[in-house]
C-alpha cells in the first residue's frame, strides 16, 4: 500500500509542508482579517490578551490531542480542571497549606482521575466517549460537593501570580504553556511513548502485535490529560483570584475543537502539538476579534461556529486538492 | 461457524439480560429506601420526565447505529422550540408552527448530514459547529428573552393527559414505536445497520449510504424539534437556552442501552432502557433527599458502573 501511494504521486517538499502547516495558513488568514477590521487588534497588549485567553485553551487542548491521536477522547477535562482548581484553592485557604503543596496534590488528583478514566476504557473496555461522559458529571459533582456551589476565595499572592503574574512582561500562562508544548512536543516525537501513542492510534491490533504495551499507552495518556486538565484548572483559579464552582464547562469542547483544526484526526493515529496550538489560537483570536468589533455575544456564537466549519472544510480540500 | 453465532446470540442474550438487571437492582433498591418509589403516580412522573430525552435519544439511536454522533440536538430543539412559539404567539395557527419546527428540525439535521457526506466533515465536528451556530440563531431570534403564553391547543401535547396518561409519555411511545418499525421492518432501517457495520461494503452492495446517512441526520433533528415542541408545551414557555446538555443524555441513554459506537450493533429498546435508569436515578436520588450537589456523582458512577456490570457479563 504505502509503496503504491508513493509511486502514484511524491509530493514535493513544499507542498507536503503546505499541506501539513494548512491550520497555521487559516490563522494567518483570521489574524490579517481581523487587523484590517479593528486597529486595536493588532497592538502588544491585546495581542497579550489574546495569548492569555489562548493559553487555557491550548493547555488543555495538549492533553486532549494525546489521547485523541490514540484514537479516544477525554470529554472530562472541564470538570477536571474545576475540581482541581477548587481543590488546590481549598487546600490553601481552608486548610492552610502551602501554596505548593496545595497545587501539587491537585496537579495529583487530576493525574489520578485521569488514571481513573484510563483504567475505565483500558480495562472496563468502556468507550472512551462514555467513560469520560461519567467522570464529567462525577467530577463536576465532587466540585459542586467540595465547594459547596460556592467560590472559594482569598488566595495569597504566591498562588495568583501563577495566574496573573508576568516575567519580563510575559504573563506566567502563557510561559507554563511554552514549556508545557516544548515538553509534550518532544515526548510525541523524540520518545518510545510518544512513537507508540501513534502506533496505538494507527491500529490497536498491530501495535499490539508489534509488542507495544497498549494499555500502558492508553493509561499513560489518559493519565497526562487529566494533568493538563488539573494545571489549566490550579491556573484559571490563580488568575481569577478565586475558585468558581462551574469554571471550565464546555472546555471540552473548546479544547476538542482546537485539536481537530490543529490537524489532529478524531480516528487517531495522527496530530501535532504545534497544530492544536495553532488551534487554540484560532479560537482565542477569534473570539477577542468578535469582542473588539463589538458584535454582539449572540451573534458571536454563530460567527464562530461557522467559521470553525468553513476552516475544517477549507483545511480538507487544501489536503484534497495536494492528494 | 454455528458455534460462533449461538455464542454471539449468547453474549447479546447476556448484554441485554445485563442492563435490565442493573434497572432492576436499581429499582430493587430503591423500592427498599424509599416507599413512595414504587407508587403510581411516582411511576408515571418518572415517565413522564424520561419521555424528553427518550424522543431525543431515538434519533440520537439511529445517528449512533450508522457510526456517526449528533451533538447538535439540544441547540436544534432550542431554535426550532423558540421559532415556532413566536410564530404562535404572533397569531400564526398551531399546525403550521407545529410544522414548521419539524422542518426547521429536519432542514437542520439534513444540513448536518450534507456536511458529513458532501463536505467529509467527521459527524463530532460537524455537528459541534451545529451546536454553536444554532445555539447562537436561538439567542439571536430571542434576543436572549423567553417566549412565553402559549395557546392552550398546543399546550396539550406537554401538559394534556390522554386517559391517564400523560401526553409527553403518549408522544414518547409513539416516536419509540416508529422507530421501531423504521428500523425492522423498512429497507431503510436495513440500510442503517449495513453502513454502520461497514460503510464500503454497504456501498459497494448498493446502499445509497450518502441519501441514508443524510436522512437519520434529518430524522434526529425532527427528533429534537419534536422533543422541543413537548417540553415548550409542557413549561408554557420557551427559552433560548433550553436542551444545554441534551447531547449528553441523550447519548448516555444509548449507549448505556447497549448501541455500540462503533455502529451498527444495537437498537431502540435498549435505548428505552436507557433513558429509563438514567431518569429513575434522577427520581430516585431526589426522593431519597440526596443533595442536588451530590446527584451528579451518585449518577456519573452508577452509569459506568452498569456499564461495567453488563460489559463483564457480557464479556
Amino acid at each position: 500500500m504505502a509503496v503504491q501511494a508513493q509511486n502514484n504521486s511524491i509530493p514535493s517538499r513544499g507542498l507536503v509542508y503546505f499541506r501539513k502547516s494548512s491550520v497555521f495558513v487559516i490563522l494567518l488568514v483570521i489574524l490579517g482579517i481581523l487587523a484590517l477590521l479593528s486597529p486595536d487588534f493588532f497592538t502588544v497588549s491585546n495581542l497579550t490578551t489574546v495569548a492569555l485567553q489562548t493559553s487555557l485553551i491550548a493547555l488543555v487542548g495538549i492533553g486532549m490531542t494525546l489521547t485523541i491521536i490514540t484514537g479516544g477522547i477525554d470529554l472530562s477535562v472541564g470538570s477536571v480542571a474545576a475540581l482541581c482548581g477548587a481543590l488546590a484553592a481549598g487546600l490553601a485557604v481552608r486548610n492552610h497549606l502551602p501554596t505548593y503543596p496545595s497545587m501539587l496534590i491537585a496537579l495529583v488528583v487530576g493525574g489520578m482521575l485521569g488514571g481513573i478514566n484510563g483504567a475505565m476504557v483500558v480495562w472496563g473496555r468502556i468507550p472512551p466517549f462514555v467513560a469520560t461522559l461519567a467522570m464529567m458529571a462525577a467530577a463536576r459533582g465532587l466540585t459542586l460537593v467540595y465547594t459547596q456551589g460556592r467560590p472559594i476565595a482569598g488566595l495569597d499572592k504566591a498562588f495568583t501570580f501563577w495566574g496573573s503574574g508576568t516575567v519580563w512582561g510575559i504573563p506566567m500562562p502563557v510561559i507554563i504553556l511554552f514549556i508545557v508544548a516544548l515538553l509534550a512536543a518532544w515526548m510525541l516525537t523524540q520518545t518510545v511513548f510518544g512513537m507508540h501513542i501513534f502506533a496505538v492510534g494507527g491500529g490497536e491490533e498491530t501495535a499490539r502485535l508489534a509488542s507495544v504495551a497498549v494499555s500502558k499507552v492508553k493509561l499513560g495518556v489518559y493519565t497526562l490529560s487529566g494533568l493538563c486538565a488539573a494545571l489549566a484548572g490550579i491556573i484559571l483559579t490563580a488568575r481569577l483570584w478565586s475558585a468558581q464552582p462551574n469554571s471550565g464547562v464546555l472546555m471540552e469542547l473548546d479544547a476538542i475543537a482546537a485539536a481537530v483544526l490543529g490537524g489532529t484526526s478524531l480516528a487517531g493515529g495522527s496530530g501535532t502539538i504545534s497544530g492544536t496550538i495553532a488551534g487554540a489560537f484560532i479560537i482565542g483570536s477569534l473570539s477577542n476579534g468578535l469582542n473588539l468589533l463589538e458584535i454582539p455575544s449572540y451573534n458571536q456564537q454563530v460567527v464562530k461556529g461557522i467559521v470553525f466549519i468553513a476552516a475544517v472544510l477549507l483545511d480538507y480540500i487544501l489536503k484534497r486538492q495536494r492528494r | 461457524m454455528e458455534k460462533t453465532a449461538s455464542r454471539q446470540a449468547i453474549r447479546l442474550f447476556l448484554q441485554r439480560y445485563g442492563l435490565l438487571l442493573s434497572y432492576g437492582l436499581v429499582v430493587l433498591v430503591l423500592s427498599l429506601l424509599s416507599q413512595r418509589f414504587l407508587g403510581i403516580s411516582n411511576q408515571i412522573n418518572i415517565l413522564r420526565q424520561a419521555s424528553i430525552n427518550a424522543i431525543v435519544s431515538i434519533g440520537m439511536t439511529l445517528v449512533i447505529l450508522t457510526g456517526g454522533i449528533d451533538l447538535s440536538v439540544g441547540s436544534i430543539l432550542a431554535l426550532s422550540a423558540v421559532i415556532s412559539a413566536a410564530l404562535m404567539k404572533n397569531g400564526l395557527a398551531v399546525p403550521w408552527a407545529v410544522l414548521t419546527a419539524f422542518a426547521i428540525g429536519a432542514g437542520l439535521g439534513l444540513i448536518n448530514g450534507l456536511m458529513i457526506t458532501r463536505g467529509r466533515i467527521p459527524p463530532f465536528i460537524a455537528t459541534l459547529g451545529m451546536l454553536t451556530v444554532a445555539r447562537g440563531l436561538a439567542l439571536m431570534y430571542t434576543q436572549g428573552q423567553p417566549v412565553t403564553g402559549l395557546p392552550p391547543s398546543f399546550r396539550y401535547i406537554g401538559a394534556g393527559t390522554l386517559g391517564s396518561l400523560p401526553m409527553p409519555i403518549v408522544v414518547a411511545a409513539a416516536t419509540f414505536i416508529a422507530g421501531i418499525i423504521l428500523l425492522r421492518q423498512t429497507r431503510f432501517g436495513e440500510y442503517i445497520y449495513a453502513i454502520g457495520d461497514n460503510v464500503q461494503a454497504a456501498r459497494l452492495a448498493g446502499v445509497p449510504t450518502e441519501r441514508v446517512v443524510n436522512l437519520v441526520y434529518a430524522f434526529s433533528g425532527f427528533c429534537a424539534a419534536l422533543a422541543g415542541l413537548v417540553l415548550i408545551a409542557r413549561l408554557d414557555s420557551a427559552q433560548p437556552v433550553i436542551g444545554q446538555g441534551y447531547e449528553f443524555n441523550a447519548i448516555a441513554a444509548v449507549v448505556v442501552g447497549g448501541t455500540s459506537f462503533s455502529g451498527g450493533e444495537g437498537g431502540l429498546p435498549g435505548t428505552l432502557l436507557g433513558a429509563l435508569l438514567i431518569e429513575t436515578l434522577d427520581n430516585g436520588l431526589n426522593l431519597l433527599n440526596v443533595s442536588a450537589l451530590w446527584e451528579q456523582v451518585v449518577k456519573g458512577v452508577v452509569i459506568a458502573l452498569a456499564l461495567l456490570l453488563y460489559k463483564a457479563i457480557g464479556r
